[in-house]
C-alpha cells in the first residue's frame, strides 16, 4: 500500500517536471498589446480639443489651464509632457488625490489626444513651452549604447531589468514593460512626477528607447524570471520551493516506514 | 574477491563489521544535516566545472559575445568569462544556476539543521565541541556564499563588495588599514576579484570540507542522539544499522537533493548577470540586495538609526554597530550557548536523549526570540522590494520594522514561554509501551532486550 | 485515487519504472547535448529526472524491500579510564616541562615572535591608507565634465535635470563621482559660507553615500532629495544634502562650483568633507584635501 502511494507520488512528480520543462521551452510568445484599442474616435472637428479639455481637464486644471487646488497649472508645458500624460492614461487622473498617477489604458483616441495636446500647448501662448513630442528612431545598432545609458541613468530607480522600484516618499518608479519608444523619451525629457529630467543627446535618447523595447521582449534563457528583481525573490524561492521540496523528501524518507504492525 | 584483496592488505573487515552495523536512530529531522552535506557535494561538483571556465581577472576587455546589449562595451575578463559560460558553453548556464541555487539551499539546510540541534538540546554535554565545529561550518558557508556572490563582477555583486568594504573601513582604529590590506587599496581595486577567487575555491573549501569531516568523525565517535522513543535510554542507541537501509536512504537522499537542485537550476532563472551589466563603481541598480543569508546584516544596516559619534577622539561610523558589533554579539552568544545554558540551568550532566522542544522553556524562548529578530532583519533587508510589491512607502516599512525588531522577539519570547509551560503541564508522563528490540552486546552479538531502563 | 487498490503496483515494478525513467532521461540528456540546442530548462529537467529516478528507486527499495528490525546499541563511556589517562606519555612530559618554567616561557616568547615574523608578508597585500581617503580628483579650477568627457555650461542644464559628472580627464573615477543638479536658486537654503558654490542654481554633491558607499543615484525631483538604493538614506539637496531619512549620519559632501572664463562649470575647490563612508580618523567637519 505505502509503496504504491510513494510510487504514485513519484510518478506524479515526474510527470509534473516534464510538463513544466515542456511548457518552459514552448512558451515563446509574450502577450504584447501595448495599448488598448482607443474608443470610437469623433470626427476631427475644429474645437474638439477645447471641448474635450473643458469636459475632462478643466475641473482640476482650470478653464484657462492656470491650475486649481485640485491640479497644477499647465502653462508652460510642452507637447511632450501633455502627450505622455494622456497617452499613458495617467491623465485624466483617477486616483486618490495626492497619490501618484498610474498607467492605465488611455481615455481618448489618438486623434483626441492630438487635439488635446494642441489645445493645451496653445494655452501657454507665447510663454516658453517645454519640449515638443520627440521623434524617436529605434535601431538595433543602438542596443549596446542603450544598455550603457540605461545603466547609468535609469537603472537606479527603475531597476536593471526595468521592473520598477520603490524610491521612497511613497513613490514608485513604475515598471517599463508597456511604455512605447516615444513615451520613454517623453518621460526622459519632461520628468513626470518625481522623475528628474534627463537631458541627453538625441542618440542617447533613441538608444534608451531601443533598450527599453529590447527588455520588454527579452528572453529569459535560464527559465522563469521570478520577477527579475534579484536576491529577494530568489531567497524566497530557495526556501519555499527548494527547501519545501527537500523537506517533503526528507520527511518521506525519514518517517518510520515499518512501525510495528505494518504489513511487510 | 576485491574485498578480500583489500582486506589482506588493510585489514578492514573487522572495522567494517562494526562500522556497517552502527545504529542510526529513525527521525526525519536527523536528515537535515545530510541535505546540507549533499548540497555541498553538488556545490563542489558544479563549482569545479565553473572554475574551469571562470577567469579571475579584473583586466578590462571589450565584450563581443552573443548577448547583443553588451557588445562593444568594456567589461572585466571575469564578467566576460561568466557571460561566455552562460551563453556560449553548452550546459554552462544550467551548471551556473544549479551552483547558485545549491548555495542558497545549502545555507537554508544548515539553518534548519542548527535549529533542530538547538531546540532539542543536542549540543549539551558531551557534544559542545561539535556545536563549535558546526558554528564554524556555518560561518565558512556564509563566507563561501559572500565570496562566490562577488565573483561574477556584475553590477549587483560589485555593489555588495562596496558595502562590505565600507563596513570594514568603519572598524575603529584598524578599519582603513584592514580594508586596504584585504582589497589592495581604496575601493574599487582590480586585485579583489582574484583574491576572492583564491578564497572561494581554495582556502575556504579546504577548511569547509575539513571541518565537515571533523564534524562527522565526532558524530561517529560520540554516536547519535535520539528522541525519547520506546526503549531509548541515556546508555543506548535505538535505531537501524548503517548497512543496508541507512546507506540506501542516504544515497537516495543525495540523488534526490541533486535532482531538486537540478530542477531549480534548469527551470528558475537566478542571478541574470547579463541584465545587471558589468560592474561600474559609479553605477547602481535598485533594488540592491545580497543573497538571503546576508539579508539580515543588510537589514540591520537599513534599520539602524543615523548615529555617528566620537569616542575619545575616535569617530565611530554609523555602520560599525549594526555591521560589526551586533552580528558579532549574536554569533558570540550562539557559539557560547552550550556553555551559557548550564550556568543558568545548573544541568551539567551528559545527555544523549533529546529534549522535546518545549521541555526547556528558557532555551525555546531564547531560540524563538533570536529567530524572530533574524526574520525581522531579513525582511528589513528587502524593505524596498516589500514596499514595491505591496505599494507602501519605504519609510513606513522602516519605521514599522524598527519597532518590530524589539517588539516581535519580546512577544515571541513571552508567548513561547507560556506555550512551553502549558505543554509541560499537559505532557503525558506515562511511559510508552516497549516493543521487543534487539540489544547489541559489547562483544558484538545480539540479544533480545527486556526492559530498556 | 484513480487506481484500484489491487493494481499491480509492486515495489519491484515501481523501482523498475523509476530506473527506466532515469535511463530514458539520461539518454535524452545525451541526445540533447549532441544534437539539440543549449536549453537550461530542458537540461535541468532531464537531469532532475535522471537523478531523481535513481534516487527515488533506491529510497523505495530501502523502505519497502529491506526490513531491518530496530536494534539497540550500547553506548560506551566516552572519557578514557583514569589509569589510561595517567599512563599517557604526554601527561608525564608536561609535568617535567612545567618544572623548567624559564625555558617554557622562553619557548612561548620565541613562538609568538616567530608567528609575528611569519605573518609579516601579509602586509604586502595592500598599501597604507595614507591620505588617500581624504583626497579626490577635485581641486580648484578643474573642469566639470559629463560621462562622455564633455564640459558643461550651467545654461545647458534645465531645471530638475540630474547627471553624473567627473573631474576633467578622470571620467569614471569612483571617489570623484558627483551628482550635478540644477535647482531654482530661490529653493536653496545652503549652510552659511556656501552662497557662492552654486552658479545659476547648479549644485554638486558627492555621489558616494556617506553610509556604506553606494552610488547615490536616485533623485526624486519633486521632493528634491537624493536617495541611496542600498539602504535608503535620503539627502535634501536644497539644504546641503543633510540626511533626512535612513541610516546615513553625515551630509553628502558638497562640491563648490563656479564658472570659468569660457562659461564652463569648474570646481572652486575640493569637496566640503571627505567622501564616502566614515572611518575612525575622519573628523566630522573637516574639508576634504586637494589631490596632490
Amino acid at each position: 500500500m505505502r509503496t504504491a502511494r510513494l510510487l504514485r507520488a513519484s510518478a506524479l512528480a515526474l510527470a509534473a517536471v516534464l510538463a513544466l520543462a515542456a511548457g518552459m521551452t514552448l512558451a515563446g510568445g509574450t502577450d504584447a498589446p501595448l495599448l488598448l484599442p482607443p474608443p470610437d474616435a469623433q470626427d476631427g472637428l475644429p474645437g474638439m480639443g477645447q471641448d474635450l479639455y473643458l469636459e475632462a481637464c478643466a475641473s482640476c486644471h482650470g478653464a484657462d489651464g492656470g491650475g486649481t487646488d485640485l491640479g497644477p497649472s499647465l502653462i508652460g508645458l510642452g507637447a511632450a509632457s501633455v502627450d505622455f500624460q494622456l497617452s499613458t492614461g495617467r491623465m485624466p487622473f483617477a486616483n486618490q488625490l495626492g497619490a501618484q498617477a498610474q498607467r492605465k489604458p488611455p481615455a481618448f483616441s489618438q486623434e483626441q489626444i492630438d487635439a488635446l495636446v494642441e489645445y493645451v500647448v496653445s494655452l501657454s501662448g507665447d510663454q516658453a513651452a517645454g519640449p515638443p513630442i520627440p521623434s524617436v528612431t529605434v535601431s538595433p545598432s543602438l542596443l549596446s549604447r542603450g544598455h550603457a545609458v540605461f545603466a547609468g541613468n535609469c537603472a537606479p530607480c527603475h531597476g536593471a531589468t526595468a521592473n520598477g522600484g520603490a524610491v521612497g516618499g511613497g513613490a514608485l518608479a513604475p515598471p517599463l514593460d508597456r511604455t512605447t519608444p516615444v513615451q520613454t523619451v517623453e518621460a526622459m525629457l519632461t520628468g513626470p512626477g518625481q522623475m528628474p529630467v534627463f537631458q541627453l543627446p538625441q542618440e542617447d535618447l533613441d538608444a534608451v528607447a531601443t533598450y527599453v523595447g529590447y527588455l520588454q521582449e527579452a528572453p529569459d534563457p535560464g527559465g522563469f524570471s521570478i520577477g527579475g528583481i534579484g536576491p529577494v525573490p530568489e531567497g524566497f524561492v530557495a526556501w519555499v520551493v527548494g527547501m519545501g521540496l527537500l523537506l517533503l523528501i526528507v520527511y518521506l524518507i525519514g518517517r518510520r516506514w515499518d512501525s510495528p504492525g505494518a504489513p511487510s | 574477491m576485491i574485498l578480500r584483496w583489500v582486506d589482506e592488505r588493510l585489514g578492514m573487515a573487522s572495522w567494517a563489521r562494526s562500522g556497517l552495523r552502527k545504529i542510526f536512530p529513525d527521525h526525519w529531522s536527523f536528515l537535515l544535516g545530510e541535505v546540507a552535506l549533499f548540497c555541498l557535494v553538488v556545490l563542489v561538483l558544479t563549482g569545479v566545472f565553473l572554475a574551469l571556465f571562470y577567469v579571475p581577472d579584473a583586466i578590462p576587455v571589450v565584450y563581443d559575445g552573443p548577448y547583443a546589449p553588451l557588445v562593444g562595451q568594456q567589461v572585466s575578463r571575469a564578467y566576460a568569462s561568466v557571460m561566455e559560460l552562460s551563453f556560449e558553453v553548452k550546459a554552462g548556464l544550467v551548471m551556473r544556476q544549479v551552483h547558485h541555487w545549491a548555495a542558497l539551499v545549502f545555507v537554508a539546510a544548515i539553518v534548519l539543521h542548527v535549529m533542530r540541534v538547538f531546540f532539542t538540546g543536542a549540543y549539551r554535554r558531551p557534544r559542545e565541541i561539535n556545536w563549535l565545529v558546526g558554528i564554524g561550518l556555518l560561518l565558512l558557508a556564509l563566507a563561501m556564499g559572500i565570496t562566490g556572490y562577488s565573483l561574477p563582477d556584475d553590477l549587483l555583486s560589485g555593489t555588495g563588495l562596496r558595502v562590505i568594504y565600507s563596513v570594514v573601513i568603519g572598524i575603529p582604529l584598524i578599519g582603513p588599514y584592514l580594508a586596504f590590506l584585504v582589497f589592495g587599496g581604496e575601493f574599487p581595486t582590480e586585485t579583489i576579484i582574484s583574491r576572492l577567487f583564491v578564497f572561494h575555491v581554495m582556502l575556504l573549501p579546504a577548511l569547509l570540507i575539513g571541518g565537515v569531516l571533523v564534524h562527522l568523525a565526532i558524530l561517529w565517535r560520540q554516536k547519535h542522539t535520539q528522541f525519547r522513543v520506546a526503549g531509548a535510554t541515556e546508555h543506548n542507541v535505538v535505531g537501524r544499522p548503517f548497512w543496508p537501509s541507512q546507506v540506501f536512504k542516504s544515497t537516495g537522499l543525495m540523488l534526490l537533493t541533486a535532482a531538486v537542485l537540478a530542477l531549480m537550476g534548469g527551470l528558475i532563472q537566478i542571478n541574470p548577470v547579463w541584465s545587471y551589466g558589468p560592474f561600474d563603481a559609479t553605477q547602481v541598480s535598485a533594488p540592491a540586495q545580497p543573497d538571503w543569508y546576508v539579508g539580515w546584516l543588510d537589514g540591520a544596516l537599513r534599520l539602524f538609526p543615523p548615529i555617528e559619534f566620537t569616542l575619545l577622539g575616535v569617530t565611530i561610523p554609523s555602520v560599525f554597530i549594526p555591521g560589526v558589533l551586533i552580528p558579532g554579539i549574536a554569533f558570540a552568544v550562539m557559539t557560547l550557548w552550550p556553555f551559557i545554558e548550564p550556568r543558568v540551568s545548573g544541568d551539567r550532566a551528559e545527555h544523549h536523549v533529546l529534549d522535546r522542544p518545549y521541555d526547556n522553556a528558557l532555551r525555546a524562548s531564547v531560540g524563538v526570540a533570536g529567530l524572530l529578530a533574524f526574520v525581522v532583519l531579513t525582511v528589513a533587508g528587502g524593505n524596498d522590494v516589500v514596499a514595491l510589491v505591496f505599494n507602501v512607502p519605504v519609510e513606513l516599512m522602516t519605521d514599522v520594522l524598527r519597532i518590530a525588531f524589539f517588539a516581535v522577539p519580546v512577544l515571541g519570547f513571552l508567548l513561547t514561554w507560556r506555550i512551553c509551560r502549558e505543554l509541560q503541564r499537559r505532557a503525558d508522563t506515562t511511559d510508552a509501551r516497549q516493543p521487543a528490540v534487539l540489544r547489541r552486546t559489547a562483544s558484538g552479538g545480539f540479544e533480545e532486550a527486556g526492559d530498556g531502563h | 485515487m484513480g487506481f484500484t487498490r489491487s493494481t499491480v503496483v509492486t515495489p519491484e515494478r515501481g523501482i523498475a519504472a523509476l530506473l527506466l525513467a532515469s535511463m530514458v532521461a539520461s539518454v535524452g540528456l545525451l541526445l540533447l547535448y549532441v544534437f539539440g540546442p543549449s536549453s537550461a530548462p530542458l537540461e535541468g529537467a532531464l537531469l532532475a529526472v535522471a537523478l531523481g529516478g535513481v534516487g527515488g528507486a533506491i529510497v523505495v527499495w530501502a523502505v519497502s524491500l529491506m526490513h531491518a528490525p530496530p536494534e539497540v546499541e550500547e553506548r560506551h563511556e566516552l572519557a578514557s579510564p583514569a589509569a589510561e589517562r595517567e599512563a599517557t606519555p604526554a601527561a608525564a612530559d608536561v609535568e617535567s616541562m612545567t618544572r623548567r618554567r624559564f625555558l617554557v616561557r622562553l619557548l612561548g616568547g620565541a613562538g609568538a615572535l616567530l608567528a609575528a615574523a611569519l605573518a609579516l608578508p601579509a602586509f604586502s597585500l595592500g598599501p597604507q591608507p595614507g591620505r588617500e581617503l581624504f583626497e579626490t580628483g577635485w581641486r580648484r579650477g578643474v573642469r566639470v565634465v559629463g560621462t562622455s568627457g564633455e564640459p558643461i555650461r550651467p545654461e545647458d542644464l534645465v531645471e530638475r535635470s540630474v547627471q553624473t559628472v567627473f573631474p576633467d580627464g578622470e571620467v569614471g573615477r569612483a571617489d570623484s563621482q558627483t551628482m550635478l543638479i540644477r535647482l531654482r536658486p530661490e529653493d536653496l537654503q545652503l549652510p552659511a559660507g556656501r552662497e557662492t558654490w552654486t552658479p545659476q542654481g547648479c549644485v554638486g554633491y558627492s555621489k558616494v553615500c556617506t553610509h556604506a558607499g553606494c552610488p547615490v543615484g536616485l533623485y526624486r525631483s519633486e521632493d528634491q532629495v537624493l536617495i541611496c538604493p542600498c539602504h535608503q538614506s535620503t539627502f535634501d539637496v536644497t539644504r546641503g544634502a543633510i540626511p533626512v531619512f535612513g541610516p546615513a549620519a553625515r551630509p553628502l559632501p558638497q562640491l563648490p562650483l563656479e564658472v570659468d572664463g569660457q562659461g564652463y562649470l569648474v570646481a572652486a575647490g575640493a569637496f566640503s568633507a571627505p567622501v564616502g563612508p566614515s572611518f575612525w580618523n575622519l573628523t566630522l567637519d573637516a574639508p576634504a584635501e586637494d589631490a596632490g
